[in-house]
């Protein structure tokens, strides 16, 4: 063989193999198939009435469905623009009789009615649901989605599994599961042993007997400041002393029955607030953090692992409402959280910590 | 000869196993965003700084997307820091001052130092709220992002807060999509994974925020460095605070599009970083302040990521004299099992993160760019040492520091 053209070959193979790694990189730079920048949500925030919005617009195209069932007390069925299924409601009673109603029987079907919605019990809804009145459910349901422009109620045991959103007040009685988004113009209220994710509404009470309404006594305000203390190792204010400024501590923070803190608290570990302790801006803690019972806390309530609230401590106020948030929330009947209430992996209602 | 190669090949050692460190983290660890869930709050006054030196290519677009973001507009004052620009610049922040009248308190600087770190100290003078947000002009804040910046300062241990940054116009070119890459890597996967083990999240001095009486407890910025978000990074931590990085909190910017911009961005980063790593590298690592140790230990690993080009460049000749002159270290054969076991894993540490992190940011075809950043990191290495290089020749020879803005590419808003 001429030795020229071994050596040719010789480079040209070795191109080539070197090359070769580098195929599906070139035809990338070349084809640009995936050179668009990452999506960043520019425009909507993450606000939990989101998917509620889109589906009152949604909705927007049966209002004349919708107004046509009122005035005759009749139904009709139909297709949607997407292909959708649904079934106008004119009496939301109706629901109640009509044939579809048979036990866990699966209703793709697009619900809406034009007054108030009565559910009958034992049935999965794949499909979402609008009132322009209340929604009253009945027991161990089955909900996608549910959009009411007065109140909703679930009977027991019912679950939601992505979310609802009620102008008036939602309430889920003993066992419901949320899973999803949970929100209301008015309040949330819930019962024992209900399970939850997100939930905001103006006031979310836990338990029958928790009232939002209820006035405390206003607490003799303090100059502001912005001085902080941080401490290594654990912590302890003691019972009824007042803390002014935000405390940092990086161990244990106990604070004591009655005390007050003007400011923020951070712990890295467990915190504990005793009964009737009470803390002016956000609760931050690392690790696990107990509050109560009867304890205040006027701004975020943040813990990386759990969140215990024992009954009668409230969060926020009306005016100023806030978010609690942790991987996991246990609360018991009487607490009132004013704003957001979030459980990345699972929050509960129950009846005692 | 042979020992300081030693040397050298266990520091690339660490750097290479804190590659692994965080990149496995992120592939499977527990990921903190503490803060990211508080969307209901008694949300605090916030001032937006804007730095703008020069920039009438794309202040615009910042000053109207932060007109449309959602936080309470009685309790947000956007402060435009026009440092001593000769283009259009005050002619178009006066024009929004117009427009959107007690929002928008424009700082016309018309001399002094230069450098950003000079103009926002400058600027300190009109501000007095506790949380201050800082961007840089080229970038583009989306509706949620101050209040997601303004979140983590609800803790009273957090001095800084540091978003992440996304390029926008990384379908330029090569470069662009080489950058775009990297960005991937530093942030979803270094600056996220530093979050989650309580390490040393980087203040980035632009989609970033600083509480003011942090900034006051430490001295407030510092005009003579030619990196303040790195100084910033060093001088919160050795006084308590921690600066917290939040993954979700995005932002566009503009990356440089030619490599002479590129190379000069570089440098100053460089520059920069070395210039904290002398003053505070030592103090971090033994003195006596509150950082705890794995953050003194990642934090001065941090402080040495842009002097390990230099390093590994000695590295490389030392390799070459014991080789030549015949020296087989640690009896030959550990020797070519080491090269060849490094060869084959630790070489592929750094591209073996930015690929978990596009992989991690759902991309798909871009991952196949990867090979190409051997491009980007030989270019880097010449660059960032030869920065070091001149740094020294700078510091023997008395010379000063000077601060390069980085050329911007987007055509000026209409």
């Amino acid at each position: 063989m001429n030795p020229f053209f071994a050596v040719v070959g010789l480079i040209l193979l070795t191109s080539a193999l070197m090359v070769l790694p580098l195929v599906p990189a070139l035809v990338e730079l070349h084809s640009k198939s995936d050179a668009l920048p990452l999506s960043v949500i520019q425009q909507h925030t993450g606000e939990i009435r989101f998917f509620a919005d889109g589906f009152r617009s949604y909705m927007t195209g049966l209002q004349p469905a919708l107004q046509e069932c009122v005035k005759s007390g009749t139904h009709t069925t139909g297709t949607m623009s997407d292909g959708s299924e649904y079934l106008v409601l004119g009496r939301g009673e109706e629901a109640l009789f009509l044939p579809f109603r048979e036990r866990n029987e699966f209703n793709p079907v697009i619900i809406a009615s034009g007054s108030d919605l009565l559910l009958p019990s034992e049935t999965n809804f794949s499909k979402d649901i609008y009132s322009a009145g209340s929604v009253i459910g009945g027991t161990n349901n089955r909900y996608r989605a549910i959009l009411a422009e007065k109140d909703i109620r679930l009977g027991r045991e019912s679950s939601v599994m992505r979310w609802v959103h009620a102008v008036g007040e939602f309430s889920a009685d003993p066992g419901c599961q949320l899973y999803g988004r949970v929100s209301s113009d008015t309040g949330i209220r819930l019962s024992e042993e209900c399970s939850f994710l997100r939930l905001n509404a103006p006031y979310i009470a836990i338990g029958p007997d928790a009232d939002p309404a209820q006035n405390y006594a206003e607490i003799p305000g303090v100059e502001t400041t912005t001085k902080r203390l941080l401490h290594d190792g654990d912590f302890e204010i003691r019972a009824d002393e007042v803390f002014l400024g935000n405390l940092v501590v990086r161990g244990r923070l106990r604070i004591g029955s009655g005390a007050r803190v003007c400011g923020s608290v951070k712990s890295d570990k467990e915190l504990v607030l005793e009964p009737g302790a009470s803390v002016e801006g956000s609760l931050i803690s690392a690790s696990i953090m107990q509050i109560g019972p009867h304890c205040r806390i006027g701004g975020p309530v943040i813990a990386e692992r759990t969140v215990l609230l024992q009954q009668g401590t409230r969060c926020g106020t009306m005016q100023n409402p806030t978010t609690v948030s942790a991987p996991n929330i246990q609360v018991e009947p009487g607490v009132v959280v004013f704003g957001t209430l979030w459980a990345r992996d699972q929050g509960q209602a129950v009846a005692k910590l | 000869m042979i020992y300081a190669l030693y040397v050298i090949v266990s520091v690339i050692c660490i750097y290479t196993a804190r590659h692994y460190w965080f990149t496995l983290n992120r592939l499977f660890g527990f990921q903190r965003h503490p803060y990211i869930d508080i969307d209901t709050a008694d949300w605090p006054p916030v001032t937006v700084l804007v730095a703008a030196h020069n920039e009438e290519k794309v202040v615009a677009n910042i000053l109207s997307a932060l007109m449309t973001v959602k936080y309470p507009a009685d309790n947000m004052l956007v402060i435009p820091v026009n440092d001593r620009s000769t283009d259009r610049t005050r002619e178009i922040i006066d024009e929004f001052v117009e427009r959107f009248p007690g929002r928008i308190r424009p700082f016309h600087r018309k001399d002094g130092k230069g450098g950003k770190a000079a103009a926002l100290k400058d600027a300190m003078e009109l501000v007095d709220t506790e949380v201050i947000l800082i961007f840089d002009a080229d970038y583009i804040p989306g509706a949620g992002l101050v209040k997601q910046l303004t979140a983590p300062f609800f803790d009273p241990e957090v001095g800084g807060v540091m978003g992440r940054v996304v390029p926008m116009n990384c379908g330029t070119n090569l470069l662009t999509r080489l950058l775009d890459l990297e960005r991937s890597g530093g942030y979803q996967v270094d600056q996220q994974a530093r979050m989650n083990l309580r390490l040393v999240p980087q203040h980035g001095g632009t989609v970033a925020g600083v509480r003011l009486s942090a900034l006051r407890e430490i001295g407030g910025w510092n005009d003579t460095s030619l990196t303040e978000d790195t100084d910033l990074t060093y001088r919160l931590l050795l006084h308590g605070w921690k600066t917290v990085y939040q993954n979700r909190s995005e932002c566009y910017e503009e990356v440089p599009e030619t490599w002479p911009v590129r190379i000069k961005q570089i440098k100053r980063w460089a520059k920069g970083h070395n210039q904290a790593m002398v003053t505070y590298g030592l103090h971090l690592l033994l003195g006596k302040h509150r950082a705890s140790l794995r953050e003194r230990i990642d934090g001065t690993l941090l402080l040495g990521v842009y002097i390990m080009a230099p390093f590994t460049l000695v590295g490389w000749v030392l390799a070459l004299g014991v080789f030549y002159q015949g020296v087989a270290p640690l009896h030959g054969i550990v020797a070519i099992l080491s090269v060849t076991a490094y060869a084959a894993i630790g070489n592929l540490a750094a591209f073996f993160e930015i690929a978990a992190a596009v992989r991690l940011d759902g991309s798909r075809k871009r991952v196949c760019l990867v090979p190409f950043l051997i491009l980007g990191f030989a270019v880097s290495i010449f660059a960032v040492s030869w920065a070091a290089v001149s740094q020294v020749k700078d510091a023997l020879t008395g010379a000063e520091f000077h601060w390069d803005k980085t050329e911007r590419f987007r055509k000026a808003a209409s």
